[in-house]
């Protein structure tokens, strides 16, 4: 239960802070802007000395004039958006049985004369051994919660897959995912739970490249610094940046903070003018990326009209200029036919929404099938009390 | 003979069928049956497109209908229609009995609209009509109007068969005149 008495006056004084903030705030957001254009006419400077420096952060690897922008290219007339998106329900350890299940929703939108919708949900549900153990450097482990999201993300990549391979018109056909292309969770993870889920990634890229259909990731909101972190490289004094040997510690500011805090997000607000229009394009530097071979991951940032979003694509979108302008307008298109979100992605999400008394059902069909059948059902009494709570 | 619904929802006074086509179902007044054991007659008397999904609205799009099919495919995938029917017999051993079923039809048996042959013997007495007028939230007068058109149609030649009919509505109207001539004269 929440207090919302005790919780009014928190929030209250959070405002009250954030108005003092603000007005710093718009110009740091100013200045990261005006940065912005001061290093896009020497550009292969700053792109140089970003691929010299060590840093703490993530740095976008820059390929032309950072503040480029590109106006919204035609959309043919007669196009298809293939989307995925999944949700899972998590193993309950209080539960009869340690399993867990991930429901993935899959849409298929054709436009034109023969327009026509397919929406789908396909649940799977994982039970045995070798699905709800994860081989973790060497041993085997029950699959926590990550292991599972890593999973699901894996399987939502695989149904764009299975979408493509069925559908008989390729021609103008997008492929999109609800967030970003690069599983920067794995780092840090074993090299086996690693390739468990890179290697049947990297063979859905393959093959999405080999019938030359443009996947994008697409992140609402994004809170992404990488194209800020540049400008900070840029900002700071030294030749090469070597944060870890940052001799300016001791001044009260960093000469690399005045515009730390601000987002890509709200820099390119100020470039990107009209709806329609995307940034130049930007190298990510996730050290997960080293794993994706000729699918490195490149993104931009597209004026939705509501918000500015973050479209990631892989290496070869970006080669091919024909692919980068039909997920430029396509994207654009589903996002104007989504009321500032692509449609696509929206009804896949409703696809694969489990809600709450979905999960309840779920475990109640366990239950009720195991004690059919004459197992014996145990639930931990934690588990009965949240189902029955007495007064 | 074609199929226009599939049962979604089944009771002994009627059950509820959803069109295998958005904004298609049979009209309002039209004698439908279902293919379960036993077989079941009803009166269609509600017709309604709505989100399949109770927590969605339609929302107004300031398109045609053309335009929406090529621009916006999906919201065509998230609507539904469906259609009431309101029993009023069922068949036993060949014959045709004027009550509700023992059992009513299962859900996910299919529904087809009723031959002539089968209206005409559905609405040969006046049963139905005692049905309808008897049947709380439906709309008594409308449904008394279309579905004894449709049982004119079904026997063309019959001219005193809505004189026959409109006797028996004088009887179950006897105690209000208004009513009774308002249903008549539409009905003309």
């Amino acid at each position: 239960m929440l207090n919302f008495t005790s919780l009014k006056p928190q929030i209250n004084k959070m405002i009250e802070e954030k108005k003092k903030l603000e007005e710093d705030f718009l110009e740091k957001i100013n200045l990261s802007h005006r940065e912005l254009k001061l290093r896009s006419k020497k550009w292969e400077e700053i792109s140089q000395k970003v691929g010299l420096s060590k840093t703490s952060w993530l740095l976008a690897g820059i390929l032309g004039p950072l503040d480029n922008t590109y106006s919204l290219p035609l959309r043919p007339q007669t196009c298809t958006v293939i989307a995925s998106d999944g949700s899972q329900i998590f193993p309950n350890r209080h539960e009869a049985l340690p399993c867990y299940l991930i429901n993935i929703g899959s849409v298929v939108l054709h436009y034109g004369e023969e327009g026509k919708a397919k929406l789908n949900s396909y649940p799977k549900f994982f039970y045995k051994d070798e699905d709800r153990l994860v081989i973790w450097d060497g041993r085997r482990i029950p699959a926590d919660s990550s292991v599972i999201s890593e999973r699901r993300a894996l399987m939502e990549f695989q149904e764009l897959l299975r979408l493509a391979d069925e559908n008989t018109n390729l021609e103008n056909t997008v492929a999109i995912c609800d967030g970003t292309l690069i599983f920067w969770r794995l780092e840090g993870t074993p090299s086996d739970f690693k390739n468990e889920i890179i290697e049947p990634f990297i063979s859905v890229m393959d093959r999405l490249k080999d019938l030359r259909i443009p996947i994008a990731g697409y992140i609402s909101f994004p809170g992404s610094t990488d194209v800020i972190n540049t400008l900070r490289v840029g900002l700071c004094p030294e030749e090469v940046s070597y944060c870890n040997k940052c001799p300016y510690t001791d001044l009260p500011e960093l000469p690399c903070s005045p515009i730390e805090g601000v987002t890509d997000r709200m820099l390119f607000s100020r470039v990107l003018s009209k709806p329609g229009e995307r940034s130049s394009v930007f190298q990510s530097s996730s050290k997960i990326l080293d794993l994706y071979g000729d699918h490195k991951i490149y993104f931009f940032y597209l004026n939705i009209g509501e918000e500015i979003a973050r479209v990631e694509i892989p290496k070869w979108v970006l080669d091919d200029k024909e692919l980068l302008d039909l997920a430029h307008t396509v994207i654009f298109d589903q996002s104007k036919k989504g009321n500032g979100y692509p449609v696509a992605l929206s009804e896949a999400h409703e696809q694969a929404v489990v809600k709450s008394r979905d999960r309840d059902f779920f475990f109640d069909l366990i239950r009720e099938g195991l004690v059919r059948s004459d197992f014996r059902v145990t639930v931990s009494r934690k588990g009965l009390s949240k189902r029955i709570p007495r007064i | 003979m074609s199929r226009v619904g599939e049962i979604v929802e089944s009771s002994t006074k009627g059950f509820a069928a959803r069109s295998p086509r958005i904004g298609q179902s049979p009209s309002f007044g039209c004698f439908v049956k279902t293919d379960s054991k036993p077989v079941v007659y009803g009166l269609v008397y509600e017709i309604i497109t709505e989100s399949r999904d109770p927590g969605r609205k339609p929302d107004p799009y300031g398109k045609s209908i053309e335009e929406l099919k090529r621009e916006q495919p999906e919201i065509f995938e998230l609507l539904k229609t469906e259609f009431r029917a309101l029993t009023i017999a069922y068949s036993e051993k060949e014959s045709i009995r004027f009550s509700l079923p023992p059992i009513p039809p299962h859900i996910h048996y299919f529904v087809y609209e009723c031959t002539r042959e089968e209206v005409e013997l559905l609405s040969s007495e006046d049963f139905f009509l005692r049905t309808i007028i008897s049947s709380p939230n439906v709309p008594v007068d409308d449904l008394i109007i279309s579905s004894l058109r449709y049982a004119q149609d079904a026997r063309q030649f019959d001219k005193g068969y809505l004189v026959r009919m409109g006797k028996s509505l004088a009887r179950f109207f006897k105690d209000d005149y208004e009513r009774l001539s308002s249903v008549l004269r539409r009905l003309a």
